[in-house]
């Protein structure tokens, strides 16, 4: 009987040690700043990552015939250069804190999901922005 | 009388109410004097009363427009319609918890309904029937006090607004949303019966009738938790224009495990019935589906993870988490003391009825243990590395999808499988419902398919036959006692089980398909231009603007060569800055077709940006769905039974 037990607990410890260290490790989906991703290029080349921080001024290109929408995400240090397919969601605007779910290739964030943060209590900051005021304004804008 | 002087008083008197009960109660138990218990079981349908007002009060609130009440100011406006007007009462909080609250009054009053008596004749003794009322007149007190002060619903404003914005677009975009949310409340409910019967039969150690006498209660709240589920996957695919019905959200994670530990209970409350055995396994599902419904509310209103549910955030937050932790432990505490006296003596075999049935179970258990930590782990890791993470939807399918087959396995064998051991005659019918499942993923793999998706075929097969074979036995035996084959419907619990089984086998197959396959295409169409894609033909004749009071709608007119004409929107709502899409959804036996209008010419109208999602057999998930709640109702519905067909053994 004991034996039983103990097996049983060996394969749900098993079970368990393989999704932590397997399945969750290579499933986790950081959320970066583009001053992050810079510091550390090659840790999230072509693995799932969230993308946060304000759309650059003057820098939107929108193809509505090709459904391209190219953009340069800033938080105000670093700069990342973005290329989302399909439509822009309603709210997208320059100066617009936004997050975008997608991969590194090619020098290129491409996204596959383009989410806009919102946040009546943040203005622009008259000296420009810093990482950590992005950081912030994506999390608590959601 | 205003409607917040009834609504607070109707909270305050349910809240005094409940205390004295839970008091009286207790001191019935303790003194086993039964005239505190008669005093306790008195105030129940004032607790009921209270509630009722309380509720009616906030109704009455919105449909007269009161914004000095700070709950319809922010969730109402006189431009709602009247269905929208009847359902905010759930739309944000405070209001949700005072529906809990009233289901909750509701659910105590209907449990007290039992009479006392000799337990040998099915009653129930006035020592449990105290610490029942205890445990129910406390998770009252807990919501009520809950709502007297931290996230009362009848807060009013110095300074009333004459309109308010109304509840938040997302939730009146469809009609499902006045269903889904109180199908779930129903639900979690409704699981405290049975835990209040567990912690009383573990205190008075009485430790096997509780699981008979809970029976009906159990499968109710199972019935309308997956009625809720399914109700809430349904309301996600018409209505957030995504084109899933399940996207791993915190807060659909946290309503599933008191469903996942629930179904658990379930399967092994039966043995216990049946054979007096997993008594331990019993008490410790009941407490921890119990206690999920807690820790789901704990998550989806403190904003500790983010979610698409989270509007409905609040200061109730660690209110929750401690009545997650003192319900956990009152329960596990409890079963730890008397875990001498209820473990199983009797050794089963693995091959069994009851061995299939409690691997069933640990699947499920082990199912909600995978979710809960798929979902914690970004908390864990931000506490740990202060990264920031989340877990993506692959994780959570990558594990589910082999539980998932495990449990489609052992829902075709289990029933088939005699108690206690395997005898020969089984085997034949074992080798019938392995050749389906080969024949199945082989069928499968010949037409092209994955092989996730053959192998789902296969497991529909196998289950098919398996639901088949039971029937056919059951008929069997019924004719062989000389009466007729078709009285095998009256077993009803047999029977209703069955539909279930067999519908959750079509909801494998259909998640298993709409997941592996689908298409997901855009493309910006001017006025008159025709494209064809996956086998539809559409023409886009133009755009055009309606004004519907509260939101403003911009239609785009599709013209298909098979749906005749579809006409996917956006709509515009004054307190969003966003237009909220309003998919078309085209269901065919087959294939979804799902029309999208993502943007379009705001200055002449002349082109529209169009998305189409096909997704296979997603309709036959509402079938399933719909089979599943029809199999709960069909083993509930009140049967003229005047003798149990005690002599025919089920199967």
């Amino acid at each position: 009987m004991r034996g039983k037990y103990l097996l049983g607990l060996l394969v749900i410890l098993g079970a368990l040690a393989y999704m932590l260290f397997g399945g969750l490790g290579r499933n986790l989906v950081y959320f970066l700043t583009p001053s992050e991703y810079l510091q550390e290029e090659a840790r999230y080349q072509n693995r799932p990552v969230r993308l946060g921080g304000l759309v650059k001024e003057g820098t939107v290109q929108y193809d509505k015939d090709r459904l391209e929408l190219r953009f340069v995400l800033t938080d105000g240090v670093a700069e990342v250069p973005v290329l989302h397919r399909g439509t822009p969601p309603g709210m997208f605007k320059e100066g617009q804190g936004v997050v975008v779910e997608g991969r590194f290739q090619e020098g290129l964030f491409q996204g596959t999901n383009l989410l806009v943060k919102h946040s009546e209590a943040y203005q622009a900051p008259k000296e420009g922005w810093t990482p950590e005021e992005v950081r912030k304004l994506i999390e608590e804008a959601r | 009388m205003t409607p917040a002087l009834l609504g607070s008083l109707g909270v305050s008197l349910t809240l005094a109410f409940s205390l004295l009960g839970l008091t009286l109660s207790l001191l019935a138990y303790l003194q086993g004097d039964g005239r505190f218990l008669k005093g306790a079981r008195a105030l129940v349908p004032l607790t009921l009363f209270g509630a009722l007002a309380a509720f009616l009060a906030l109704e009455w609130a919105l449909l007269t427009h009161d914004f000095s009440l700070a709950y319809v100011a922010r969730n109402h406006s006189v431009k709602d319609p009247l269905w929208v007007t009847l359902v905010t009462p759930w739309a944000a909080l405070e209001g949700s918890i005072l529906l809990w609250g009233l289901l909750q009054t509701l659910y105590t009053f209907l449990a007290s309904r039992k009479p006392l008596g000799q337990p040998q004749r099915g009653y129930l003794d006035p020592w449990r029937a105290s610490l029942v009322l205890a445990v129910l007149f406390g998770i009252q007190v807990f919501f009520f006090g809950v709502m007297a002060t931290i996230a009362s619903p009848f807060e009013t404003l110095p300074n009333p607004p004459t309109d308010g914005v109304g509840p938040n677009p997302l939730l009146q975009n469809h009609w499902m949303m006045a269903v889904h949310p109180v199908l779930m409340y129903l639900g979690f409910v409704g699981l405290s019966v049975p835990y209040a019967y567990a912690v009383a039969a573990m205190a008075t150690r009485r430790y096997q009738t509780w699981v008979e006498e809970t029976r009906w209660w159990t499968l109710i709240a199972w019935g309308f938790l997956t009625a809720g589920k399914v109700a809430g996957m349904w309301w996600s695919y018409e209505v957030l224009g995504w084109g899933g019905y399940w996207a791993w959200d915190p807060v659909e994670n946290a309503s599933f495990l008191p469903w996942l530990l629930a179904t658990a209970f379930l399967h092994t409350a039966i043995v216990q019935q049946t054979r007096g055995a997993f008594k331990a396994w019993n008490f410790a599902f009941v407490t921890l589906a119990f206690s999920a419904t807690v820790l789901g509310t704990f998550l989806t209103r403190s904003g500790i993870i983010q979610s698409v549910h989270a509007f409905a955030e609040g200061p109730v937050g660690p209110a929750f988490l401690g009545f997650f932790l003192l319900s956990t432990a009152l329960g596990l505490g409890l079963l730890s003391r008397v875990s001498r006296e209820v473990r199983d003596v009797a050794v089963f075999h693995p091959f069994s009825r009851e061995g299939a049935l409690l691997l069933g179970a640990f699947f499920f258990a082990g199912w909600a243990l995978v979710v809960v930590l798929g979902t914690f782990y970004p908390l864990l890791v931000e506490a740990f590395t202060g990264a920031k993470v989340s877990v993506g939807a692959p994780f959570f399918n990558q594990v589910s999808a082999p539980i998932g087959a495990g449990i489609l396995l052992l829902m075709g064998v289990g029933p088939l499988l005699p108690w206690r051991r395997p005898r020969r005659e089984v085997f034949k019918n074992l080798y019938l419902l392995l050749a389906a499942l080969v024949l199945g993923t082989l069928l499968g793999l010949l037409r092209g398919y994955t092989l996730g998706a053959s192998l789902a075929v296969g497991l529909f097969l196998y289950n098919t036959l398996a639901v088949g074979l039971l029937f056919a036995e059951g008929m069997r035996a019924r004719r062989l006692a000389g009466l007729s084959p078709w009285s095998f419907l009256e077993n009803r619990r047999r029977v209703g089980s069955l539909l279930v089984h067999f519908a959750v086998a079509l909801m494998g197959l259909g998640i298993a398909f709409s997941q592996t396959y689908r298409l997901e295409v855009e493309k910006t169409l001017y006025q008159g231009q025709a494209w064809e894609v996956a086998g539809v033909r559409m023409a886009f004749q133009g755009v055009r603007a309606l004004d519907e009071g509260r939101r403003f709608a911009v239609e785009a007119l599709l013209s298909t060569d098979r749906f005749g004409e579809v006409r996917p929107r956006l709509h515009f709502y004054p307190q969003m800055q966003s237009p909220l899409p309003a998919p078309r959804v085209v269901y065919t036996p087959g294939n979804d077709y799902y029309f999208l209008l993502m943007d379009f010419d705001r200055e002449k109208g002349e082109w529209a940006s169009l998305r189409l999602i096909v997704t296979p057999m997603v309709f036959w998930m509402w079938v399933a769905g719909v089979l599943m709640a029809l199999g709960t109702l069909y083993i509930l519905w009140p049967a003229s039974r005047p003798e149990e067909a005690k002599g025919v053994s089920p199967a």
